[in-house]
């Protein structure tokens, strides 16, 4: 009590001050703190366990081959009250097999809600009841889907690559715009957009953990592809799609159908696209079409910076895919680890363990079933996601290394952004096709 | 309390505050009011006296529309508030006062008010952005969707603005048709006898060419043999420095149209030679039989203003080229766009002054602080050039102005001409001092010259030494196509080219 009357005025507000002070510092302190970035605030996708409960979601198949059957059981497995109630593919015998398949699991698709033939997406979208469809299509035709899904007011998840070529990327940006103006969501099949790993990777490359990059490179080498030899009784375009993944104009080349990630996960992690592709690449293995077995790709970021991109799909050849992003302080191979110039680890990403305590070296969830839980949870929660334009860029930036290496030419960004190269025939119908499908030579003028 | 009281003492204060708020709030209401009444279209059209543009305005989109929403005078030529609203109306409402009151509406020049640089005066680009803020809607064609991808994807500054494209959705206009302008030029069919063949050339004089398989003549002058001093000296009055310093040039004969190529000469070309194909590839090659021309244009290249012996415009220095090239396999002759001395020489036609007539730069141009305030002395230059005052902001016929020395007609201003040789700020300084022999100016370059000025120019830039040049990607900002037209430049209306016949022993008595 003595030293509380004897506390005087002076004192007192002396003491008030300093200890104001004091709140006002620390608050100042803590606020200047680093705080950690959030996933939204770099963009990226959340990480969920499942999808958020929430109004039922209907959503429709455009493509009902292996990728569009296996996008159809992701959706489904994401998370409460996803339903599948519809599907469309040219081939009859696709979608039997489609709902054959979802009979087993005890779930039918009603015979009117299955449509066949090119125009069948038109018919299928134009069902009220939808509110998502998938498109898994060969990527040829990816664009008027996206296109006719945002006329009708669908959300929308879609494979990569999303289109073959300069003039279908910009109706997918276009589409975008579109789309985002409505508020409906899009999710693409870049999944390592959407793996924990890289996404925690990425945060620490963005923090500085490896300084300035100032290289990179991309990989994807594997065995041949499947490929389809024609049948009695094909017509051209019968036996193209059902061999799509070996003509230039429907698959886009193997650049674009699987190389794509790697390139995706370069332009990611640089922050922007390559100015300019050289590159070269070959045919030596394949048995139909029109494609090569292997590309060589220098893109080039600018400023002294490249990426070293290249992909083959020749047997007993040395098998590795990846991605590897040099930096001033260090390096990172995109997906768990960071080390130092000196190669030693700097930081490596905790992998969940099994029952047993060991690692497990991967996801407990599959990113294909994480892209739909985003999607979902996108839907249901109201946080905006679309992802088309980003995955226009990076198709994109494979059709510059595909057209440098056909053709032998450097060639650049603008170009590419400029130009109206559209592959296929004009029309799309069933019958004989009046197309030529040399193989591309280096140094000749192209022929598509 | 008496209300004496009231203004004294303790009260007094509150009392006046009270009363100045009370006052404040009434004259800011009232000028609310007044803003809103001089805001509203009875008001604007009560002082804007022009029936046509009203009229124009109901049969725009901006009236004329399946919702019935109805754009207002002010909705775009004024900012919207916080824009900069009601700075914009006091300025725009003094100028309009003072037309009032000094100026006769009749006398307005609405055709040159209506063209794009003076439109950009008085339609604001935010006003744009207020209303249309969704610039893809899910309707929006693929060529809409290119172009307003480039637009977003435009770096800051080089933006170009939505009038750029969309000039003529607040005022309607028959002859801004937004489309591929496939019946362009095709549709036109003259009862004439067609020419069986070319002229054959006797002696070195005026002839009029024939152009065989077609209706099509046109006069070319001979212009002599001769040197003159090319550019403009340092003491000439409004010059820039990429026109000196003076060089010697001679030059051998040649024949020069007499005018610019007109719609005539050239639709010919265009029905003789247009094609669906429009790759750089195959224009590029070398020509051989059949040639490549222009594909059909975007919109109408002549701006509404009549084809006929009105300059054909509008088409690229490429097509120009082609023009020459497919009229010297017509005639067995050469013919080929003027060099840039070629040109300089044809138009000074031995006069060594500013223009081939007499006057100087200073007392004919508008940009002087006393010309600005009185008016340009236009007596004499009015008679032999078409330019900025009078041109009513359109090209004319050759028939409107008397003929240069040589008898050359609109060699300045009507519409700038392109030259064979490529344009840089110091090819001049590159001589020697040497008289030079027929020069064909810079081995590279990007951009092309253009000579003599056009309907658009001040009379300072239509000096027979006054250079300029073409500027490809900003007289293709808004071409929608892609790639964009190697044909016709979509951003460029006052330029066109005037031809050259070689007038060599080959030609001449053949």
């Amino acid at each position: 009590m003595e030293n509380k009357k004897n506390l005087d005025r002076r004192k007192f507000l002396g003491a008030g001050v300093l200890a104001g002070m004091t709140v006002v510092g620390a608050g100042a302190l803590l606020s200047s703190c680093k705080k950690e970035a959030t996933n939204a605030s770099l963009g990226l996708p959340p990480i969920l366990k499942g999808a958020p409960k929430g109004r039922k979601l209907r959503a429709g198949l455009v493509g009902a081959g292996n990728r569009g059957t296996g996008a159809a059981i992701n959706f489904i497995s994401a998370g409460p009250d996803l339903e599948i109630i519809a599907v469309c593919d040219v081939f009859q015998d696709k979608i039997d097999a489609f709902r054959e398949r979802f009979k087993s699991f005890n779930l039918e698709i009603p015979e009117k809600n299955c449509f066949t033939g090119f125009d069948g997406y038109k018919k299928m979208m134009a069902l009220e009841e939808l509110d998502v469809v998938l498109l898994a299509t060969p990527p040829r035709f990816r664009p008027d889907h996206l296109l006719e899904a945002i006329l009708n007011k669908k959300h929308v998840f879609m494979e990569k690559p999303v289109a073959v070529d300069p003039v279908g990327i910009r109706s997918v940006i276009a589409s975008a715009k579109k789309a985002e103006a409505l508020g409906l969501c899009i999710v693409t099949g870049t999944q390592r957009r959407h793996q924990e790993d890289y996404i925690e990777t990425y945060k620490r490359v963005k923090a500085g953990a490896i300084g300035r990059p100032t290289a990179a490179k991309a990989f994807w080498n594997q065995d041949h592809v499947w490929f389809r030899t024609r049948e009695a009784g094909w017509d051209d375009m019968t036996y193209m799609v059902r061999n799509w993944n070996n003509f230039c104009w429907l698959c886009g080349d193997h650049i674009l159908d699987t190389h794509i990630h790697n390139i995706d996960v370069i332009n990611w992690f640089m922050g922007k696209t390559p100015v300019n592709a050289i590159g070269n690449g070959g045919r030596h293995r394949r048995v139909t079409g029109d494609q090569y077995d292997f590309f060589n790709i220098d893109f080039d970021y600018g400023n002294g910076v490249s990426s070293h991109s290249y992909c083959r799909e020749i047997d007993s050849c040395t098998n590795r895919t990846g991605e590897l992003v040099m930096g001033t302080e260090g390096y990172t191979n995109c997906v768990n680890t960071i080390w130092d110039l000196d190669g030693k680890v700097k930081w490596q990403f905790e992998y969940p363990k099994d029952e047993n305590g060991n690692a497990m070296n991967q996801l407990k969830i599959p990113a294909y079933v994480q892209e739909h839980m985003h999607l979902v949870h996108a839907i249901r929660k109201g946080e905006y996601v679309n992802q088309a334009e980003q995955t226009a860029l990076s198709t994109l930036t494979a059709i510059m290394g595909r057209t440098a290496a056909y053709t032998g030419q450097l060639v650049t960004w603008e170009e590419m952004m400029k130009s109206d190269m559209q592959l296929g025939p004009k029309e799309l119908v069933f019958g004989p096709v009046d197309m030529k499908f040399e193989v591309p030579v280096p140094g000749t003028p192209p022929n598509i | 309390m008496k209300l004496s009281n009231a203004f004294k003492g303790k009260y007094a204060k509150f009392l006046f505050v009270g009363i100045g708020i009370l006052l404040s709030v009434l004259f800011i209401l009232s000028l609310e009011g007044v803003s809103d009444y001089t805001s509203s279209d009875k008001y604007c059209v009560s002082c804007h006296i022009h029936p046509v543009q009203d009229q124009n305005w109901r049969l725009s989109e901006h009236y004329n529309n399946k919702a019935g929403f109805v754009t207002h005078c002010i909705d775009c030529h004024l900012p919207p508030k916080g824009h900069g609203y009601l700075p914009a109306k006091a300025k725009h409402g003094i100028k309009d006062v003072y037309g009032k009151l000094f100026k006769d509406s009749a006398s307005f020049d609405w055709e040159t008010r209506k063209t794009l640089e003076n439109a950009k005066g008085y339609v604001y680009e935010q006003s744009c952005i207020k209303c249309h803020q969704n610039l893809f809607p899910a309707t929006l064609s693929v060529n809409g969707s290119n172009a307003h991808l480039q637009y977003v994807n435009a770096p800051e500054g080089t933006k170009p603005n939505c009038i750029n494209c969309h000039l003529n959705v607040g005022h309607y206009d028959k002859n801004n048709l937004h489309a591929h302008n496939a019946s362009f030029g095709v549709t036109e069919t003259v009862a004439k006898e067609l020419f069986a063949e070319t002229t054959h050339i006797q002696k070195f004089e005026n002839f009029a060419e024939k152009v065989p398989g077609t209706t099509l003549t046109f006069e070319l002058v001979a212009i002599p043999e001769g040197t003159f001093e090319m550019g403009s000296p340092e003491k000439e009055e409004l010059r820039k420095p990429d026109e000196g310093p003076v060089r010697k040039v001679h030059l051998s004969r040649f024949f020069m149209g007499k005018a610019e190529v007109s719609w005539d000469e050239y639709l010919e070309f265009f029905k003789a030679t247009a094609s669906q194909g429009r790759k750089e590839a195959v224009v590029n090659q070398p020509v051989t039989d059949a040639i490549t021309g222009p594909t059909p244009p975007w919109g109408a290249p002549d701006q509404g203003w009549g084809k006929g012996s009105h300059p054909a415009i509008t088409m690229s220095w490429k097509a120009a080229n082609t023009y020459c090239q497919w009229l010297s396999k017509k005639t067995g002759k050469k013919y080929r766009l003027p060099t840039e001395a070629e040109w300089e020489y044809a138009c000074r036609g031995g006069s060594k002054d500013p223009y081939f007539f007499a006057g100087s730069p200073k007392k004919f141009s508008s940009t002087g602080m006393m010309n600005k305030i009185f008016g340009p002395d236009t007596t004499v230059i009015n008679s032999y050039v078409v330019y900025k005052v009078n041109s009513s902001s359109k090209t004319k016929e050759p028939g409107s102005v008397k003929a240069n020395p040589f008898g050359l007609k609109n060699m300045l201003g009507n519409v700038a001409e392109f030259c064979s040789d490529f344009y840089a700020p110091k090819s001049y300084k590159s001589a020697s001092g040497e008289t030079l022999n027929n020069p064909t100016g810079p081995e590279n370059g990007q951009e092309h010259v253009i000579r003599g000025g056009s309907f658009k120019s001040d009379a300072k830039d239509v000096r027979s030494a006054a250079r300029d040049f073409t500027k490809t990607k900003a007289w293709l900002m808004t071409d929608p196509q892609m790639p964009k037209s190697v044909w016709w430049y979509s951003d460029s209306n006052d330029v066109g080219f005037r031809i050259v016949c070689e007038a060599d022993s080959t030609v001449v008595g053949q």
